[in-house]
Order: C-alpha cells, then sequence, then structure tokens
C-alpha cells in the first residue's frame, strides 16, 4: 500500500488511528498489538507473499536478542550467538537481494547460463538493519529485554516499514511503551497532518511532476549535452523530494500516533562539502552506517590511511546495500572517494583566508552539488555503460539542442533548484525536534499559526490532486 | 475547544474547499470532454493518445475506428473520411501493445461502429502487464467507472490544463495564452481533432523521410551492439498465445462489425536487418506471420489486406524516416488501397503476399554504397 494512495489515506490511516486510541481504554498492550497487526495488514497489501519471511525475521532476531540478552551465556558463546544472529540476517537479505546478481556475475565469467529469479522482498533492506543495529546493541548490553509486540511493533512499524527511516530500538521502544503516546493529542495529529500534506506534495506535486524530464537523459539514444544535463538535474530533485517526501509522510503519519521518528533528511542540497552532505542526506542510513560499520571497522583511530580504507569499504557497501547490481557499487565508490578527498583537504589542504572564507564555500557548495549530480547518474543509470555514456554527453558541449523545449525545462529545472536551495525544509518550518520529543512548540503564541494551518492544508489538498495510479517511491526497490 | 482541534477542523475544511474547487472546475471545463462534448469553453486535445483516446471515445461522432501503432500514428482522419467515405475516429497509440489496441477498441466499439481499420504489426503481440497494471492508460476512465471518474475529477494535472483551457476561451486572454501553450507544460495543446498527432504544416517531409535517414536507422539497429535486440523477437507459441488473447477474442466477438486488417509496408531494410542479424527472427516472424493470415480468414467479418511486398514502395527508401515509418504520402496510398480493395488477401491463398515477401526478402541486397 502507497502512502499517495486514496486507499491509504482516507481508509487504512484513519481506521488504524481511531482502533489505535480506542484499544488505549483496554490498557497498554492492546494498541500496541493494534499497530503491529495494522502494520502486517499494510505491509500484505503488496506483499502479502513476504509477510511469512517478515515474521520469521522477527522471530529468528528476537530470539537470537533474548540469548544475548539473558547474560547466562559467557563471552565465546555469546560471540558465536551474535555472529550466528547477524550471519542470518545477511544470508537472507543475500538470497533475496543479491543471489540474482552474483550468479549473473559467474555467468559472466565463467560463461555459464545459470538463472536465478527471486522476487525482492520490499523493505527486506531496512528491516534486516534495524534488527542487525538491535542484535549487535544486544551483544554490546545496550539493549533492556522488551516484550515480543513491543519488539514486532519495531520491526514493523508501517510508517517505516518499507523505506525507512532506519529506526534503532532505543528510540522507538520506549515510545511504544509510554503511556503518553496511547493518549490522542489533537496538538501533535494536527502537527503531523500538516507534515503529512507537505511529504504528500512534495511526492505528487514536486518528484512525480519532474519525472518525465529524467527521460531526456536516461531513456533516449543520443541525448544533447543540455539534454543530458536536464535529465540528470531533473533526477537529482526527483530522487530527494520522492524519498524527502516520503520521509515527511513517515513522521506526519507517526507523530499522529504520538510516537516521534528520527529524521531522515536536513536540505542536503544546501551541503558545502561531502561531509556535510552525508550529514543530511539519508542521515538514518549513514549513523547507522558510521556506528555499526565504520566505527567497527576501526573508524580514524589506526592512522590516516586506514581511516580511507575504512571510508572506502563502509561506502561500497553502502551502496551495494540500496541495490545488487555495479552501477550502485560505482555511485558508492565515487562517494567513498569524495570523501576520502574531503577528509584529505580538510587534514592537509591549504587554510582559506578570511577574505576569501565567503567565495571558498560558494565554490566549495557548488562543487559538492556537481559531484554529487554525477554520482547520481551512476545511481539512476541501468548499466555502467549507460551511467558513462550520459556522463559523455554531460561533458560534450558540441552538440546543443536548447530551443523553446528546453528553455521551458530548464525554468522547471530552476524552480526545483530553487525550492531545495532556498526554502526552509519542514523541521525547520515546524520546529521538530525528534531529541526532545517536541514539535511546533512556538505554535501556539505564533501569529503565522493561520498560514502553517492553511499553507499545511493546500500542500495536502494539491498532494492529494496530484495522487497518480501507480507512482511508487523510488526507495520501495532498495 | 482545543485551539488544536479547531484548527484540524480548519485544516480539514480548507483541504476540503480546494479538492473540491478542483473538481467542480474539472467538472465544468471537462477538459477530456468525457462528460459532454466542449460547448462552453474551446475545445482542446492532447497527443497523449492513451489519455485522449478515453474522452475521443465518449465525445466524437464515427462510424469507423481507426487503430494501430506508430505507424498509424499520422493518419488525418479528414483523409480517412474523405477516400474511405466514412466517418471515422483515429485511436492509434504509439508503441501501443495488442492488450492496449484490443482493450481500446472493446471500449469504442461500445459506441457500436460499422468498421475497424487496424493496422497490426507483428511486435504488438507479446506478453505485457494486466491493463490495470499500465500507468500510461488509464483503463477506469475508459470504463466510465467510479474509480476512473474520480481519479479524472481529482486530478490536479485535469484541473491545471482546465484552468488553461478556461483562460484561453477569455477572448481578451485568448492570444496571449495561445501564444504560451507549450505541450511542454500543458497536455491540451491542439485545435482540432483533424491535427492530433499528425505532421505540422510547416514540417519539411523531404527532411524527415529520406533514404540517408532509412539506411542511418539500418545501420544503427544491426550494429552488433544493438542487434540483440533483433534477436530476442522469437517466441512464436507467446505471440500465437497473445493474438488469440486479443485480437481473436475481439473479432469474435464483434461478428456484426467489419475489421479492414492491414500489414503495413515496412521498408524492406527491416526485412533485410533481420535476415542478415537473427535469421531466427526472420523465421519466427514469417512463422506467426502465417498463422495470423490464415487464422483470421476464419472470420467472414475480416477483410486481410497485406501490403508488406508492395515493392514500389517497400525498396524506395525515401518514403521513410527509418527503417519502417513511412511518409505521409504513403498513409494516403494506404487509404487508396483500401478503398480499392488493393492487395486484399485472398480466402483460398492467405500467405500469398507473405510468399511474395519472402522472395524479396531473399533476393535484395543492399549496395556497398548504401552500406
Amino acid at each position: 500500500m502507497l502512502f499517495n494512495s486514496y486507499s491509504f489515506i482516507f481508509a487504512f490511516l484513519p481506521v488504524v488511528l481511531l482502533g489505535y486510541f480506542a484499544a488505549s481504554r483496554l490498557g497498554k498492550l492492546a494498541p500496541v498489538i493494534w499497530l503491529a497487526l495494522a502494520s502486517l495488514v499494510f505491509y500484505s497489501f503488496s506483499n502479502w507473499q513476504f509477510v511469512a519471511l517478515l515474521l520469521a525475521s522477527i522471530g529468528f532476531n528476537y530470539l537470537i536478542g533474548w540469548l544475548l540478552i539473558s547474560h547466562h551465556l559467557r563471552a565465546g558463546p555469546r560471540l558465536a550467538v551474535l555472529s550466528a544472529g547477524v550471519a542470518g540476517d545477511l544470508f537472507a537479505l543475500g538470497i533475496f537481494k543479491y543471489a540474482g546478481f552474483l550468479v549473473a556475475n559467474f555467468n559472466a565469467v565463467f560463461s555459464t547460463s545459470l538463472a536465478v529469479n527471486i522476487l525482492l522482498p520490499v523493505g527486506i533492506s531496512f528491516y534486516t538493519f534495524t534488527q542487525i543495529a538491535f542484535l549487535v546493541d544486544a551483544y554490546r548490553g545496550k539493549v533492556a529485554r522488551y516484550a515480543l509486540p513491543h519488539y514486532a511493533l519495531f520491526v514493523t512499524y508501517f510508517p517505516h516499514l518499507i523505506a525507512g527511516p532506519i529506526l534503532h530500538h532505543r528510540d522507538m521502544i520506549p515510545q511504544f511503551e509510554s503511556s503518553d503516546s496511547k493518549r490522542p493529542s489533537p496538538h501533535l495529529i494536527l502537527c503531523g497532518l500538516i507534515i503529512f500534506g507537505v511529504g504528500l506534495f512534495k511526492k505528487t506535486g514536486l518528484a512525480d511532476g519532474i519525472q518525465s524530464l529524467v527521460a531526456l537523459a536516461f531513456n533516449q539514444a543520443a541525448p544533447s549535452f543540455d539534454q543530458a544535463w536536464i535529465g540528470a538535474l531533473a533526477y537529482t530533485f526527483q530522487l530527494y523530494f520522492d524519498f524527502s517526501g516520503y520521509s515527511d509522510m513517515a513522521i506526519g503519519i507517526s507523530l499522529m500516533f504520538g510516537i516521534f521518528l528520527p529524521l531522515n533528511f536536513n536540505s542536503p542540497y544546501k551541503a558545502a562539502s561531502i561531509i556535510d552532505f552525508w550529514r543530511r542526506w539519508h542521515m538514518s542510513l549513514s549513523q547507522f552506517l558510521r556506528d555499526y560499520l565504520y566505527i567497527p571497522l576501526g573508524g580514524n583511530r589506526h592512522g590516516a590511511l586506514l581511516r580511507y580504507v575504512n571510508l572506502m569499504i563502509t561506502m561500497l557497501l553502502g551502496g551495494l546495500w540500496h541495490g545488487a547490481a555495479w552501477t550502485f557499487v560505482a555511485w558508492g565508490a565515487l562517494h567513498g572517494v569524495y570523501l576520502c578527498i574531503n577528509h584529505a583537504w580538510i587534514n592537509y589542504g591549504p587554510p582559506i583566508p578570511r577574505l576569501l572564507a565567503r567565495p571558498a564555500r560558494i565554490v566549495a557548495f557548488l562543487l559538492t552539488f556537481l559531484a554529487v549530480v554525477i554520482a547520481w547518474v551512476f545511481f539512476r543509470a541501468d548499466s555502467l555503460t549507460s551511467a558513462l555514456f550520459v556522463l559523455s554527453k554531460m561533458a560534450d558541449p558540441g552538440q546543443i539542442v536548447f530551443g523553446h523545449t528546453e528553455m521551458i525545462q530548464g525554468a522547471l529545472i530552476a524552480i526545483y533548484a530553487a525550492i531545495a536551495w532556498l526554502a526552509p525544509n519542514t523541521q525547520a518550518i515546524m520546529g521538530y525536534d525528534h531529541k526532545n520529543r517536541r514539535v511546533g512548540e512556538n505554535f501556539g503564541a505564533w501569529r503565522l499559526r493561520p498560514w502553517l494551518v492553511y499553507g499545511g492544508a493546500l500542500a495536502f489538498a494539491f498532494g492529494i490532486l496530484g495522487i497518480q495510479q501507480h507512482s511508487e517511491f523510488i526507495y520501495f526497490r532498495f | 475547544m482545543d485551539k488544536s482541534i479547531k484548527d484540524i477542523f480548519h485544516f480539514l475544511c480548507a483541504s476540503l474547499l480546494v479538492v473540491v474547487t478542483a473538481a467542480a472546475l474539472n467538472f465544468v471545463v471537462d477538459p477530456l470532454q468525457i462528460f459532454r462534448p466542449a460547448r462552453l469553453f474551446t475545445a482542446m486535445y492532447s497527443q497523449d493518445s492513451r489519455l485522449q483516446d478515453a474522452g475521443l471515445i465518449r465525445s466524437q461522432d464515427f462510424d469507423t475506428v481507426f487503430m494501430g501503432t506508430s505507424l498509424a500514428i499520422q493518419f488525418r482522419q479528414s483523409d480517412i473520411d474523405r477516400i474511405l467515405g466514412v466517418k471515422s475516429l483515429k485511436l492509434a497509440m504509439i508503441g501501443s501493445s495488442s492488450r492496449e489496441q484490443a482493450f481500446v477498441l472493446a471500449a469504442a466499439l461500445t459506441r457500436q461502429p460499422r468498421r475497424v481499420i487496424w493496422e497490426v504489426d507483428d511486435w504488438i503481440f507479446h506478453d505485457t502487464p494486466e491493463i490495470d497494471a499500465n500507468t500510461h492508460l488509464p483503463a477506469d476512465l475508459y470504463r466510465g467507472n467510479a474509480r476512473g471518474i474520480a481519479g479524472y475529477l481529482l486530478s490536479g494535472t485535469v484541473a491545471r490544463e482546465a484552468a488553461w483551457i478556461m483562460a484561453r476561451s477569455i477572448r481578451p486572454l485568448e492570444p496571449a495564452v495561445a501564444r504560451l501553450t507549450s505541450e511542454v507544460l500543458f497536455k491540451f495543446s491542439v485545435f482540432r481533432v483533424d491535427d492530433i498527432n499528425t505532421l505540422q504544416a510547416n514540417e519539411d517531409v523531404g527532411a524527415t523521410y529520406n533514404s540517408k535517414r532509412a539506411i542511418a536507422a539500418f545501420k544503427y539497429i544491426t550494429d552488433p551492439v544493438r542487434a540483440k535486440y533483433l534477436k530476442d523477437d522469437t517466441d512464436y507459441d507467446m505471440k500465437v498465445r497473445v493474438f488469440e488473447r486479443d485480437a481473436i477474442t475481439l473479432i469474435a466477438a464483434n461478428p456484426d462489425v467489419t475489421f479492414d486488417i492491414y500489414l503495413p509496408p515496412y521498408s524492406i531494410l527491416q526485412w533485410v536487418a533481420l535476415r542478415d542479424t537473427s535469421s531466427e527472427t526472420l523465421k519466427s516472424v514469417y512463422a506467426f506471420s502465417a498463422y495470423f493470415c490464415r487464422r483470421l480468414m476464419d472470420f467472414p467479418n475480416v477483410r486481410l489486406f497485406d501490403f508488406r511486398s508492395v515493392r514500389d514502395v517497400t525498396h524506395d527508401l525515401n518514403n521513410y524516416s527509418d527503417v519502417i515509418h513511412h511518409s505521409p504520402a504513403v498513409d494516403l496510398k494506404i487509404l487508396s488501397w483500401l478503398a480499392e480493395g488493393k492487395y486484399r488477401v485472398d480466402r483460398a491463398q492467405p500467405t500469398v503476399y507473405l510468399d511474395r515477401l519472402t522472395s524479396q526478402v531473399e533476393s535484395y541486397r543492399i549496395e556497398d554504397k548504401k552500406r
């Protein structure tokens, strides 16, 4: 089921919301069970054949977690249990996500014709990572014992299940256990509606609105220089508005239930360095990769050289997490190289004179954006050949069309760029503070309150009017 | 009452107001003419035939339906009417599959036309997703069911087009709006039904259709890197199954409708490309073609025309913009042949024209200078 569908907005969400608050009269556990069941129903609408896999994954990880938390095991067996748990998770992920990729590469190398046709269960990358983090923390002794319904809800919670944000058990389960979240809060519901409306508009109005321009670069036999750039930039903004729209909608929905989800975006295209970009783009994934891959690998604790190696490994695996294809590996590798250069510049580059600080920042901002756009070409292309072809067109100003059509398309891109670069983001507008569980604190006193309410209503209405059939979120396929 | 509760109420009411206003605008202006032919506002049409056809079927008067792929997209209804003495409605869709064509034809046949003229390529018969999973064709709007109508009324894109058509209907604004109308921003940019997906008057036909372009296209598709796509088209059983499901079912269900089905005159280069890169594909296409011709002869309401071996056209590469797409001049020839009954397949010898094509393809040699 899609957030941007009439059935979700007008049927599923209101029913689940009413049921949740009604169930709270039956005790603290009833709303948790209700929400977990509703999440399974949500998942089964389009992925019914993988519900069993999801349940098996929850059961397996809960059992492993229980063994790790119980403290009855000595150090050696504990490590073995953790290894078995993580290996089990990665094995399932490998089978469903990477088996086809491995077989295709095997065929290419050994000229065989083995065939593997396995459907990718939606959300598997997200719920696998979420649970690996849980197991690792359980091993580190950072996890209290959780009841099974709370744990099941933590994994299946429908606002995040399909495309994140990647949740952390220490952030979420206490919220599910709290009594506060089970009482309807008109303030949180209002804020949730506004944030959901903004997210819906980002998805159906902005991301879907620019989708057709992407084909100029990626679905044409021979795009010109300007068409290749328009297509690449269109994808850059489509992906941002699509994924950040989804994340806003997830945060908004969750707020209506009184649950604060972590932020996933913080105006990433305003970044003035690649390090800064990764602090703003898909933040929950960046944090996961940092805490559960980069730091365990050694992070920056073993000298400069190993730091760069660790960065490269982290980004390569981060790329592969997005999809089983060499294009994603190339994308990850490119960002790994960018990060290494960025760190090297910080450590070894010349200091910028104060007088040049502002122009240098503008150059850094442009360079960062350019680097990100180039990397997105690999992310979007069907193959490395196709990516290199598009990039070759972007580097060849010999053929320029720039007719009436391209001018209008260029103007459209400029509007999107202006929104991404100049407009405040949703959390800034709404005063969303995930850490302190606050949102819209100044709402009551604010003279702009009617603007927010009616502006949000307008965004919500335009979002509804923009709903198209079958417009999936791009990150569903990861 | 809690201020937030009041604001939730305001939020929902304001949203509802905007949505209802847009729906009212869509209903009144009705850009696709789903509810009524355009009277209050200027009729405008879209080049997106998968969308536009849903409205045309409801708003136009016709006794003949013209269907096909890009090979049939540039025909003018006025030419069809003049040459064949009918009142036609062109519903051809670029790159359409037999599933899409059969679905749209079935919707058009509910208006009880007497005749269907159907341009058929063998490659339209391939497995495609269910019609309801087709993101480009609004199936429920064709069906006219509640979901389709609601989707139309609640569409912001339609509302934008409706507002634009409304502005264009206000006389002082008309020149400015007309100047700003561009297909990039607005889908409904065509004034007359006859102009939908036809060549513009200012188009240089000679520059679009010439042997240089045809040969360049031939070289492009036979390049070893891309030639593998030609080799994909060998699944005879799948084609037969899809042909039976889409075409035969429709023909059998409408015995009172005459189906004039024609196989278009591709340039000889199309066949030579298959001959030189994938003889397996060519064999499969011939085999399916033979089945196709024989099977259609079972139906008294079908008249089959095979233009694929009309040498004067197919061997003159100046008629083509690539290896298959022919010029508007050939469009007119096709209509004349249909009117005269030329190249009609004989029920007793359904593969005569196919045999002629086969020998033409075998004997054709590309001159070195063309390569």
